[in-house]
């Protein structure tokens, strides 16, 4: 009644789902990857051709542009980016919790909720009412935000919030049961159930931050999407919550997508990740590749940003320029002005974001579109000695 | 000073339509009355006519005339106390928040000792001991009104001024060494802006209910003609129960129109501070213009396919990638 | 200390105390507790060399900036400008701010939205007796200092119409366009987008190598100061547990607080390393006796929780407040008993 009623008209056919129409070849090829298109298998989301507008009419500023992001069951996706990448914009939108002004103005986000015997149970989040959106929301997909001073009730006990939403979703559960419960989320995440009586702000921000991850996992969701969890806190914190989630994710095998500006953070625990720039996708990779051999020079660039803590003391030069300004963004690849290695072409056309061929890796980046004959720089063709990534290597760990 | 946008909601409009219209009477209203409210001349409770608009008094004073007239002291007070009430609060506010310690404790003790006096019987028991002949000067009776009025803006500006106190901005003017004088009136007070106005325009509202009522009950001087001595008047004569409206209608509007237009302008203030209210304040007919539902829910982010503007990507460029 | 070493030392400081008062609510009456904020840190700022202080959040670097800056009045200890001993107890004067200056963590905040980034270079040159005609000219000068060019775009323009990375340069153009000596820098890049934070950083080193300037990096990212520090002092509860010269803290850390410090920091380069060590559960108590990081510490031992250990030399300009040195300063023989008698004294 919401969704639907938005389409007016025939100016629908504008619009890509579920073929791609014949302008969008490089989207055919990202899809093709995919084993077919209707069954998703053990994709649990898989988000295509998303775009995010902020505003209406004349004033609409783009905010996510046809982005395509995927992830298996039990895996985790990072999402990085600075500030008005579009990192956060793009998973409130797709859980459709994203305020107004925000607009989803094109794409889909299915997610899939798994098979039974009559086959599997995919829904479009884009199209999904209301009613199903409450249903899914905490019980199979679930939010850590960043503040959890603000996320959490300030003048409601710890105890209560875990009890409200048990209550909504676990209608079988007796007080008594409801109880053991929250106590037993609290143990998950190493703190003491004595903490149930307290208020937010009787505990520390690592504390408040735990007691968001214990909610979050309160109804065994299967996928949990954190949007910059531990940035608020201490390095230290943050390790501690880091390997907690790991080994409970290990435990339930909840997917996970890890928002983060912190591109060493993301390499260590993250699966794939996918490196966002002006509200687009400028590379996709398996970790442990985008750390060892990055391929566009937004990510090179990044990487480099992170003094090291080993080795000689060498100047670093980071990245020139500020990001872009959303309503007023360069011209061809938003990156140029700032790129070192940028083409002539790279200020009028905009690089789709193509597979590079054989490594199951994509980039957004004119440079690996020899056709011209460019040279790929040195630096974006590092050969990368990949090894096990994180979430193997975790649970060999715990188990 | 932010750039001042055209206010473009319907709500801020109207409301400076209505106060612009009695601010024109203010100015003008005793010279377009058609006949001196004081003259008895015509016949006792006509009422409303093509000749006396609002009907005459059973003294025979026409009322549309006594309308226009009183505008000028109801408004001129409404102002004035207005403005010598926003002032005060905000000294004492300001410097409250501000300086901190003793210097707070005392002003907070005065501003709360203002707030919890019951208003209109201090103003009663001060405006008695007025001489009767300042009674009739409106400078006098709004800065008396002035006087009962600014304790709860001085309570709201000190709160506000606390949390301001302690942000970066104002550290940092610390740091370079700015005086204190200095940071109160170039580094908070600009910030305080919309809740300056606000108080300002509530307090006018407030004024004008406080000086409305001295006159109904016949504390100020009855040769000064304002809405208030209207319905003092009315109300000796036994208007409201011998069926005369017309008597106390037109001057009980004006108060209720003035009323209506300061609350809608502090609306503006409300999207002016709150750019979240603003951004939601689409019109229904807008929204369906740009194929939106007609409301906006939390937790259910608006789907419009039909904005889709051309993706970045141009088919051009796309048909040139053969990888 | 040669006479040549104290006359470059800028700002000196020693033991440096700041401790609050603070209510914690009881059932009948409050309970007053007295929060050691700071407690006893000394430190030199030398022209042309940046002293890095890490810690975490709670740890007491931003009160120890805030003495340094003078806007925090210490408890305690004293404060040394260019020779001259300051009186701590009595109001800044304008001479003092003209030479210390401080940059806070948040150029987003530290701008007034209503006033454009003119006012912010004005204000500052004026008090500091720039006249009406050369202070728009000085304004100009700070700002290409800090690379913002052209400078008339950026006077003209309000905080909301930059970026955070361009706020931050304007608010380090701010300290610097009254020509200080001493210039204090409170996380400077921890509000930054991550693409922009070396740009600060390298402006950082560069005014401090180009123009001698002595400044104090204040930063929770130990890898960052490791990159642009000449020294570092690591805190923790409001105490320097340890410090060194050059990068040798971090390359071998002594301290166990350092130690876990460092194993926390995200880092891709080494991808055997497994989970890093994380104590035995997350105790973020302080200790009231003894080593106030016994609580969390894994090398505890009997007397960390009697008693508080001064600070060892471990190794050529590096010490560590940690008894498990305490054999280890007498094995090798480097007795500097005067400084540990400074230790023990502050802490009578």
């Amino acid at each position: 009644m919401t969704t639907e009623s938005t389409e007016v008209g025939g100016v629908v056919k504008s619009d890509t789902p579920p073929a791609a129409p014949s302008t969008d070849t490089t989207r055919q090829v990202v899809a093709s990857t995919i084993a077919n298109e209707g069954a998703m298998g053990e994709r649990i989301l898989d988000v295509r051709n998303f775009s995010v507008d902020y505003g209406w009419g004349e004033g609409a500023v783009r905010a996510v542009d046809s982005v395509d992001v995927h992830l298996d069951r039990s895996t985790v996706l990072g999402i990085a980016g600075e500030s008005g990448s579009g990192k956060s914009t793009l998973v409130y939108a797709i859980t459709r919790l994203l305020r107004a002004p925000g607009v989803i103005t094109s794409g889909e986000a299915r997610f899939n909720l798994g098979s039974n015997e009559d086959g599997e149970h995919v829904i479009d989040l884009v199209t999904a009412s209301e009613a199903e959106l409450r249903s899914l929301r905490w019980s199979s997909i679930s939010i850590v935000l960043q503040s959890a001073l603000s996320a959490l009730n300030p003048v409601v006990r710890v105890g209560a919030q875990f009890e409200q939403v048990l209550k909504t979703h676990r209608h079988d559960m007796s007080k008594v049961e409801r109880r053991a419960r929250a106590a037993e989320l609290l143990g998950m995440v190493d703190l003491n159930e004595d903490r149930l009586d307290r208020f937010p702000h009787e505990l520390s921000g690592g504390q408040r931050q735990r007691i968001m991850i214990a909610l979050a996992l309160a109804l065994d969701p299967q996928l949990v999407i954190m949007d910059e969890p531990t940035t608020a806190l201490d390095v230290v914190t943050q390790r501690e919550i880091i390997s907690e989630l790991f080994e409970l994710r290990s435990r339930f095998g909840f997917a996970m997508i890890f928002i983060t500006h912190d591109l060493s953070l993301l390499t260590e625990l993250a699966d794939e990740i996918v490196v966002m720039y002006a509200g687009a996708l400028v590379e996709r990779a398996t970790a442990r590749e985008l750390y060892e051999a990055p391929r566009h020079p937004y990510t090179l660039g990044l990487l480099d940003s992170f003094p090291p803590m080993h080795g000689e003391r060498t100047e670093l030069s980071g990245i020139p320029g500020s990001p872009p300004d959303l309503a007023h963004l360069p011209t061809g690849c938003s990156f140029h002005p700032r790129c070192p290695f940028a083409l002539a072409r790279c200020a009028n056309e905009t690089p789709p974001l193509i597979e590079i061929e054989g490594s199951g890796r994509s980039v957004a980046c004119w440079l690996h579109v020899g056709d011209d004959g460019a040279a790929v720089p040195v630096e974006l063709n590092r050969v990368s000695t990949s090894i096990a990534s994180p979430s193997e290597r975790v649970t060999e760990v715990s188990s | 000073m932010r750039k001042l946008r055209v206010p473009r909601s319907p709500k801020v409009i109207l409301g400076l339509i209505i106060l612009g219209f009695f601010g024109l009477l203010m100015i003008f209203g005793p010279y377009l009355a058609p006949y001196s409210p004081d003259n008895t001349s015509f016949a006792p409770l006509l009422t409303p006519s093509a000749h006396h608009w609002f009907g005459t008094t059973s003294l025979g004073q026409d009322i549309f005339s006594q309308t226009l007239v009183g505008a000028r002291a109801t408004m001129v007070v409404a102002l004035v106390a207005g403005l010598a009430a926003t002032m005060l609060s905000m000294i004492v506010g300001i410097s409250a928040g501000y300086i901190g310690g003793i210097t707070d404790d005392g002003l907070s003790l005065t501003s709360n000792v203002f707030l919890a006096l019951p208003g209109l019987p201090l103003l009663i028991v001060i405006d008695s001991y007025l001489p009767v002949n300042s009674r009739s000067n409106s400078l006098v009776i709004g800065l008396i009104i002035a006087l009962t009025g600014w304790a709860w803006g001085a309570r709201v500006l000190r709160a506000q001024t606390m949390s301001l106190r302690n942000r970066d901005f104002v550290e940092s003017a610390r740091i370079i060494g700015e005086k204190r004088i200095r940071i109160m009136l170039s580094e908070v007070a600009p910030n305080l802006l919309p809740i300056l106005a606000s108080s300002f325009l509530f307090t006018i509202l407030y004024s004008i209910g406080a000086y409305v009522t001295l006159a109904y009950i016949g504390l100020t001087s009855t040769s000064v003609w304002n809405w208030g001595t209207m319905l003092f008047w009315a109300q000796a004569n036994n208007a409201p129960l011998s069926g005369e409206w017309y008597w106390f209608v037109p001057p009980g509007i004006c108060i209720a129109l003035v009323g209506t237009s300061l609350a809608l302008l502090n609306f503006g203030i409300d999207e002016f501070i709150n750019p979240r209210l603003r951004a939601g304040g689409l019109s229904g007919r807008q929204r369906r213009r740009l194929g939106l539902p007609r409301r906006q829910r939390l937790g259910l982010t608006s789907v419009n396919r039909t904005a889709s503007r051309t993706p970045r990507l141009s088919p051009t460029t796309s048909n040139s990638v053969s990888p | 200390m040669t006479d040549e070493m104290t006359s470059s030392v800028q700002l000196a400081a020693r033991h440096l105390t700041r401790h609050f008062s603070v209510r914690t609510p009881g059932r009948l009456f409050d309970a007053k507790r007295v929060v050691r904020a700071v407690d006893d840190v000394s430190l030199d700022l030398v022209g042309g060399e940046v002293v890095g202080v890490v810690g975490e959040s709670g740890s007491g670097k931003s009160v120890l900036a805030r003495m340094l800056a003078r806007i925090v009045t210490p408890t305690s200890g004293d404060l040394v400008l260019q020779g001259k001993p300051i009186e701590i107890k009595s109001k800044r004067t304008l001479d003092y701010a003209s030479q210390v200056q401080l940059v806070l963590q948040d150029p987003f905040a530290s701008m007034n939205p209503v006033h454009r980034m003119s006012h912010n270079l004005l204000r500052p040159l004026r008090i500091h007796g720039a006249s009406k005609q050369d202070a728009p000219g000085l304004a100009e000068v700070a700002l290409r200092r800090v690379s913002l060019e052209p400078p008339s775009r950026f006077l003209d323009s309000y905080p909301h119409e930059l970026s955070g990375g361009q706020l931050q340069r304007v608010s380090i153009a701010r300290a610097l366009c009254i020509e200080p000596k001493v210039l204090l820098a409170d996380e400077p890049i921890s509000m930054l987008d991550v693409s922009v934070r070396l740009g600060v950083l390298n402006l950082l080193r560069g005014l401090c190598d180009n123009d001698r300037l002595a400044i104090l990096y204040i930063t929770h990212d130990i890898a960052s100061a490791r990159y642009i520090a000449d020294s570092i002092i690591v805190m923790y509860a409001g105490q320097v547990v340890e410090q060194s010269r050059g990068t040798t803290l971090v390359d071998e850390p002594t301290h166990p607080y350092t130690q876990l410090l460092i194993a926390s920091v995200p880092d891709p380069s080494d991808p055997t390393r497994d989970t890093p060590p994380t104590g035995e559960r997350a105790q973020t108590d302080i200790a009231e006796k003894g080593c106030r990081f016994s609580p969390r510490c894994p090398h505890v031992m009997d007397r960390c929780r009697e008693e508080e250990p001064p600070a060892f030399i471990v190794g050529e300009n590096h010490t560590s407040k940690c008894w498990l040195y305490a054999d280890h300063e007498a094995a090798v023989g480097v007795a500097l008993s005067t400084r540990r008698k400074e230790g023990e004294t502050a802490t009578t």
